[in-house]
């Protein structure tokens, strides 16, 4: 059948066992050489479950019911067994670490091949093909773990190369890993489109790294149906108010325009990536002046629906703060009233722990954190460090620069050497662990592991009797976190059966109901979508908001730009600088560790017409509405 | 229990080339970066073996040491193996200094802690039950007992260096390689043992993670076996839980990379049994045999 797509699904349907509905539902579609097709849609609508289809994986190894037809060039894929069609689509995963079985680079790019009885000396042919074109050829003899996050998914990928199949499925290959790791990914990948050699098939939330490289996108609703399948420029420009409304999420400079055009700056046709969105900017004669960064409007700025963005804040449920002396904004935290100002106090609504917004909070001096005992290696090297209580400190770097290290030695996770860490008075380490969770609450990058009771009410229990809290007086308590997390149904759960945000939730409930006022994240919004990830952030605005000083580790430097109040730079170790988010984003630091700025401010950086933008960095300096604003 | 015989089961598709480096794709051994260790291998022989052979060959030795009684015969096989393994494997000098001064030292050690496990009494008879060592109180350390205590100490070693033929000189992938190509062992079994491998230190890590957690929670406030154990029971849920789901994942991406779609697969590398395996098996059992000989309840 020469004539055959490589792909081509019939009103394909896929129910997971156990599952009510099916998701993805009726989804029709073929992919022919050389496209790169983007599927989108907002999380659970079953992006990846199809993925798993494309393959024969749902049925044959996954326990879901398939309707419909795959056919994988010409071959059903119900008929045909996993081994079979693995000759025609080549997989990659999510997470790097699940892909890799053997002990050196090139044994595993040589073991899909040898699987598939390759001859031996085409088998190595292949291997180092693939291996030169991720650029990992002359490390095949060091074992994967040696590899970076980034270097270990261009592995797999290479691997996926290494088969030699016409179709390449890719089921959000960067969502676990740094920006680093991102572009050497998709800098792979660009190579892998321009040959058009392949078909290949992308899953990704991270649209501003793969928008220049698809050429299709095709969409699924919430409930799983293709609602969209178009060319990818136009799909994106054309109808981004209706993927915005899918919940969808759409490249940052995509979003800004939005927001933009809601202010009255209209840029047509809307801009996908920063430089499309500068040079946009740049061929207007005139631009209103950015909002500084103290504008009292605190716009979520990377909710899905801009549009709608300050009008939420309006109607939400009602807190007053009072910034400085004269403004006042309604912001949608949960019932606090907080006085920001000189020597003002805020009250933390749960327990009435009280902190001292202005002063030092945590004080690091000289520290410095080995892993691993006394003879490890050195991980945090000479840090001296001031947390301002209420401030919303986010730690960036490269893997590897020691960030999660530093956050686990200010919250005592680790032990740090006598003297060199102080929260609210007391060495976090060597005090008893009533004490610590008094004042500073931990959550871990997977929520699981921090669970230690059979019930989701317990779970929050645990921590006031740890106080020697009465189960009288523990009640309320526990009641009013429920409350304050949305939890209330869920109260006799199991924690490890709530879904992944709830788990979240109740992570950081568990953290906070001893009263600590200070909240300390490593990772938050790894490897979930950004529509997760924002929602994690809003509810962590929202404590800020009310007087928790939190602290986060991160390399979304978006999600930094658009709700740290400061930034610490670490790069190897050493913390290179610590600063407002502004400054820090207007200054060399970022680059120095090796990051990358974040998208909106590469766009407003090189503005050459409006010099008052370059120090655009977060969504809510963009101008908004007049309507918006009051 | 070396079945396979000497031409060794390989894949049907590529000829039983008797290889080892060179052969079938000379031109693809430069691309091998195992290539260059093996051109280097015959320089110490044990490279150049079936790591069956170097398995199959001392077995026998460590159930013979395991039965047997006194000094001399355990001794013997510490020096012999010793002995092999200096001529035949590339020690690092620190290997080569823990062989020569840490096994000598070992063993009066071990004399020591095993000798006061012994029962007084059942030393009675032996001549040196009459040289005491160390009294304290009512006890007597004699001599006799340290004998004792060093010759469970020095089968103890010679088995551990009989074991050291094979361990230090070949690897995993190639044990299972040589089991799958020689023993007709399953490749499914062999290499979902050898992925299962990588689990370990990932387990560890993720149980230190889990561990960290738990404190954090304030897990840590009780004492005693009891805190200890229910702490412990907190970890399996997690554990269990990041462990399954690992292990799914891992499963597909096999799937998906074609793992067990065909009855064999290819081999990059070929593990017969050649003359020189069964020439070394012969020798080392014949040597052997004369030392236990020359050795037996002296």
């Amino acid at each position: 059948m020469p004539s055959a797509p490589l792909l081509d699904l019939d009103r394909v349907s896929i129910r997971h066992e156990g599952a009510e509905l099916a998701t993805p539902v009726d989804v029709s579609f073929e992919v022919a050489r050389g496209e790169v097709v983007l599927i989108l849609g907002p999380s659970g609508c079953g992006k990846s479950t199809l993925t798993l289809a494309l393959d024969g994986l749902v049925p044959h190894a996954v326990p879901a019911a398939l309707e419909g037809t795959v056919r994988v060039a010409g071959l059903d894929t119900s008929e045909h067994p996993v081994g079979v069609l693995s000759e025609h689509v080549a997989m990659v995963f999510q997470d790097p670490d699940a892909q890799i079985v053997t002990g050196t680079v090139l044994d595993e790019v040589c073991f899909a091949p040898e699987n598939q009885l390759v001859e031996a000396s085409e088998v190595l042919e292949r291997a180092e093909r693939a291996l030169k074109l991720v650029g990992l050829w002359d490390r095949r003899a060091e074992n994967p773990d040696t590899l970076s996050g980034g270097g270990r998914q261009r592995l797999a990928v290479a691997c996926a190369l290494a088969m030699a199949a016409p179709v390449l499925v890719l089921d959000e290959p960067t969502a676990n890993l740094d920006p680093a790791g991102i572009d050497e990914v998709y800098a792979v990948l660009r190579e892998l489109a321009s040959e058009r050699d392949h078909a290949v098939v992308l899953v990704e939330h991270n649209l501003d790294a793969a928008v220049d490289l698809v050429d299709r996108v095709i969409v699924l609703d919430a409930g799983g149906r293709l609602v969209i399948d178009g060319p990818a420029r136009e799909v994106l420009r054309e109808r981004a108010d209706e993927l915005v409304a899918l919940g969808v999420w759409l490249p940052v400079s995509t979003l800004a325009a939005m927001r933009l055009r809601d202010a009255g700056v209209v840029l047509d046709p809307l801009p996908l990536t920063p430089s499309e969105l500068a040079a946009a900017l740049d061929a207007l004669p005139s631009l209103p002046a950015p909002l500084s960064d103290s504008s009292p409007v605190r716009s979520t700025a990377l909710s899905p629906r801009p549009t709608l963005a300050t009008g939420l804040a309006t109607g939400a449920t009602g807190a007053i703060a009072v910034i400085g002396e004269t403004a006042i904004a309604i912001s949608p935290a949960t019932g606090a009233i907080a006085v920001i100002g000189e020597t003002a106090i805020a009250i933390s609504p749960a327990t009435g722990a009280i902190a001292v917004i202005g002063e030092t909070a945590i004080r690091a001096r000289d520290l410095s954190v080995r892993r691993g005992g006394r003879r490890g290696p050195i991980v945090v090297e000479g840090v001296d460090l001031d947390v301002t209580a209420g401030d919303f400190l986010a730690i960036v770097g490269t893997n590897g620069a020691g960030k999660t290290s530093l956050l686990q030695a200010l919250a005592g996770v680790i032990p740090a050497p006598r003297g060199t860490v102080d929260v609210l008075g007391v060495d976090p380490a060597r005090c008893p662990s009533r004490e610590r969770a008094q004042r500073i609450g931990f959550v871990f990058q997977n929520p699981e592991h921090q669970f230690i009771a059979p019930t989701v009410a317990e779970e929050l229990a645990q921590g006031l009797r740890l106080q020697g809290v009465s189960e009288a007086d523990a009640a309320p308590r526990v009641e009013a976190m429920l409350h304050r997390f949305g939890l209330e149904a869920l109260r006799d759960q199991h924690p490890f059966l709530l879904s992944g945000g709830q788990k979240r939730r109740l992570s950081v409930g568990t953290a906070l109901i001893a009263g600590a006022p200070v909240l300390a994240l490593d990772e938050p919004t790894f490897g979930q979508d950004r529509a997760r990830a924002s929602e994690l952030l809003d509810m962590l605005r929202g404590l800020n908001d009310d007087g928790t000083t939190v602290l986060v580790v991160t390399h979304d430097l978006q999600l930094v730009a658009d709700y740290a109040s400061h930034i610490a730079v670490m790069d190897s170790g050493r913390l290179l600088g610590i600063g407002p988010t502004a400054e820090v984003l207007a200054g060399p630091l970022v680059e120095q560790a090796g990051l990358r700025h974040p998208p909106l401010a590469r766009a407003t950086r090189g503005l050459e017409r409006h010099p008052a933008w370059h120090s655009i960095t977060r969504m809510s300096q963009l101008p908004v509405s007049s309507k918006g604003a009051s | 229990m070396i079945a396979a015989g000497e031409s060794g089961a390989v894949t049907p598709e590529l000829p039983a080339t008797p290889t080892d480096g060179g052969g079938p794709h000379a031109a693809s051994a430069a691309l091998d970066p195992f290539a260059e260790h093996r051109a280097r291998r015959p320089s110490r022989f044990l490279y150049a073996l079936n790591p069956l052979a170097k398995l199959a060959a001392p077995l026998p030795v460590m159930v013979i040491v395991m039965f047997s009684r006194g000094i001399a015969l355990p001794l013997a096989f510490v020096v012999f193996a010793a002995a092999v393994l200096l001529i035949g494997a590339r020690l690092s000098g620190r290997a080569v200094a823990a062989l020569l001064i840490g096994t000598p030292v070992a063993a009066l050690v071990l004399g020591v802690t095993f000798g006061v496990w012994i029962d007084p009494s059942s030393v009675a008879g032996h001549p040196a039950a009459s040289v005491t060592l160390v009294s304290i109180g009512g006890w007597d350390f004699t001599l006799a007992a340290y004998l004792v205590g060093f010759a469970t100490g020095l089968r103890i070693l010679a088995i551990l260096l009989l074991s050291l033929i094979a361990g230090v000189t070949s690897t995993g992938p190639e044990f299972v390689r040589s089991m799958v190509q020689n023993l007709r062992v399953p490749y499914r079994l062999g290499y979902t043992a050898l992925a299962a491998l990588r689990f370990v230190p990932r387990f560890g890590h993720e149980l230190e993670i889990i561990r960290a957690a738990h404190r954090v929670r304030g897990t840590d406030i009780g004492r005693g076996p009891v805190a200890a154990v229910q702490r412990a029971l907190g970890y399996i849920v997690p554990l269990l839980a990041s462990a399954i789901r690992h292990a799914e994942r891992v499963a597909l991406a096999m799937d998906a990379r074609a793992f067990g779609a065909h009855r064999t697969r290819t081999e990059r590398h070929f593990s017969p049994w050649r003359l020189r395996d069964t020439v070394f098996v012969a020798c080392f059992l014949a040597a052997s045999i004369v030392i236990a000989w020359l050795t037996w309840g002296r």
